[in-house]
């Protein structure tokens, strides 16, 4: 197809499906471990800063079934992650493309326009080069707190053969927060991130299944908030400006 | 392909998913269910397929573990850290507290055999006339929690070398009198100078519900290798599993 371009690297592929494996695998054991003891506080003591505390995550949610086996799977899927992991930011260093991904001058500003876009109180969208700014941000502090989950892992993994990382992260209790945190910052992430796949770029898709994608369809020449696409023109106050054969039309195709 | 999809500024906005990318999210989804699927859904235990593979990872963790130990490796319970005292939790497998009764049973002593040029043989008291060590431990157990005690016992190295353990001895195995609890070790993570046989936790002597009279304690391993109720410490020229680690908790156990 002469409009599409190749857009992501084989490798940058490849890591994305296996990080996203690798994530998946991760998050659900390490939620099965997490509610063997779904709190904090060292015995005797309490913690500050977790209201929920006792509380265990729903089940379904959980990969593993028991202790034991969430801990087996939790501890082959780390190597995938670890080594996943640095083949791409090997990758992208070596590549070239960590340029489109680094935050640059000015990201305030760009992020807040991306808002703005997306909220509706901005008409155009934003100039973009390969990702939007918030893209941009997104991308690339998902490195960031993959490297703090894998840190803060390791810390609370060997607490006595490591203990000068695990002081590092403020001793054992403390460094199970920030793996706990992590978590949440890759899950929060993830989640916009499939939003937004699916609500704004569908066809980015294709470009992390293909590696093709067409500049035609990006959501800065589409002018893409979240949902537009999928809603079916509006009748009421754009109407006169439709032409009213225009919709049956599209319907009519089989 | 439909001219729709051309850059119309404002218009574009007002178009529908088309098939193609419809298809295409489709498609993916589908992946994804089969994905999970493969994992074997929710709250599972995986497929049956990968437990040759999640084996061999085990195995090679264990490695990785033998690889980190150290034996200057050392546990100092945080300087603000509370005690747990009685909030410790206490873990037995026997339906009751185990309790050795001397009226049935004799009076109750720890023995040391297996690869040792001479077997040792202590009571309670000769166990607590050897040199003691005291150590403010912060303790880690493999369901996640950790809290802080004071034990007080004999380091296992002193053991070990009173009984003139063979160098070939590879492993120990910690036996005890609940049910037919044990656990065994890599001989590295027993000689630990912080490795003891307790008598005591936080300055008293051990309670039946913490393993009374002595139970091994060590911070370079997780709670459910550290036998209580301890009657026997065989130093074995091979592993010999454990109470958990036969249900399929990882033999080694580090800390």
């Amino acid at each position: 197809m002469p409009t599409a371009e190749r857009r992501h690297h084989p490798v940058v592929r490849v890591t994305h499906w296996v990080n996203a494996l690798a994530l998946t695998i991760m998050i659900g054991s390490g939620l099965r471990i997490f509610n063997s003891y779904p709190a904090f506080a060292r015995k005797g003591e309490t913690f500050c800063c977790y209201p929920f505390d006792g509380h265990k995550i729903p089940a379904w949610l959980t990969f593993g079934g028991w202790l034991a086996g969430a801990r087996h799977w939790h501890f082959a899927a780390m190597w995938l992650l670890v080594v996943n992991g640095l083949v791409y930011l090997g990758f992208i260093y070596l590549h070239g493309e960590w340029r489109e991904l680094v935050p640059r001058p000015g990201v305030t500003r760009d992020v807040w326009q991306m808002v703005e876009f997306y909220v509706g109180a901005r008409k155009d969208h934003p100039r973009q080069g390969k990702h939007n700014a918030l893209q941009r941000l997104a991308y690339f502090s998902m490195p960031l707190f993959g490297a703090l989950a894998v840190v803060s892992g390791i810390a609370i993994w060997k607490p006595v053969q490591l203990a000068p990382l695990t002081a590092l992260l403020g001793g054992y209790v403390w460094a199970r927060y920030w793996h706990f945190l992590a978590m949440l910052a890759l899950v929060v992430l993830t989640l916009g991130h499939v939003f937004m796949v699916f609500a704004v770029d569908p066809y980015s898709l294709r470009a992390m299944l293909t590696g093709r994608y067409d500049e035609a369809k990006s959501p800065e020449a589409r002018n893409a908030r979240p949902f537009v696409n999928l809603r079916a023109p509006r009748p009421a106050r754009d109407a006169a400006e439709v032409p009213p054969q225009s919709a049956p039309d599209r319907r009519g195709q089989p | 392909m439909s001219k729709l999809w051309l850059p119309r500024k404002h218009e574009a906005e007002r178009l529908g998913l088309d098939r193609r990318a419809f298809l295409e999210a489709g498609a993916t989804t589908a992946v994804g269910a089969l994905a999970t699927a493969a994992l074997g859904g929710c709250n599972s235990r995986g497929p049956e397929s990968a437990s040759g593979l999640l084996a061999a990872s085990t195995r090679w963790n264990e490695r990785v573990e033998g690889v980190l130990f150290r034996h200057d490796a050392m546990n100092v319970a945080p300087a603000g850290a509370q005690a747990a005292g009685a909030r410790f939790p206490s873990y037995f497998v026997s339906d009751e507290v185990p309790i050795w009764d001397e009226a049935e049973q004799g009076p109750w002593h720890l023995e040391i055999g297996g690869m040792v040029r001479r077997p040792v043989r202590l009571t309670l008291g000769e166990l607590k006339d050897l040199p003691r060590t005291e150590l403010r431990l912060e303790h880690v157990c493999v369901e996640g929690w950790s809290a802080v005690a004071v034990r007080t016992g004999v380091r296992l190295s002193e053991l070990a070398r009173r009984a003139d353990v063979s160098p070939d001895a590879r492993f120990v195995d910690f036996e005890s009198f609940d049910d037919d609890y044990h656990e065994s070790w890599d001989i590295e993570s027993a000689l630990h100078a912080q490795t003891l046989i307790v008598y005591g936790q936080d300055g008293r002597l051990l309670g039946p519900a913490f393993g009374a009279p002595a139970r091994v304690y060590s911070p370079v391993k997780l709670g459910y290798k550290c036998t209580k109720y301890l009657t026997r410490i065989m130093f074995l020229p091979a592993a010999n599993g454990g109470y958990w680690s036969d249900q399929g908790y990882e033999w080694y156990g580090g800390v």
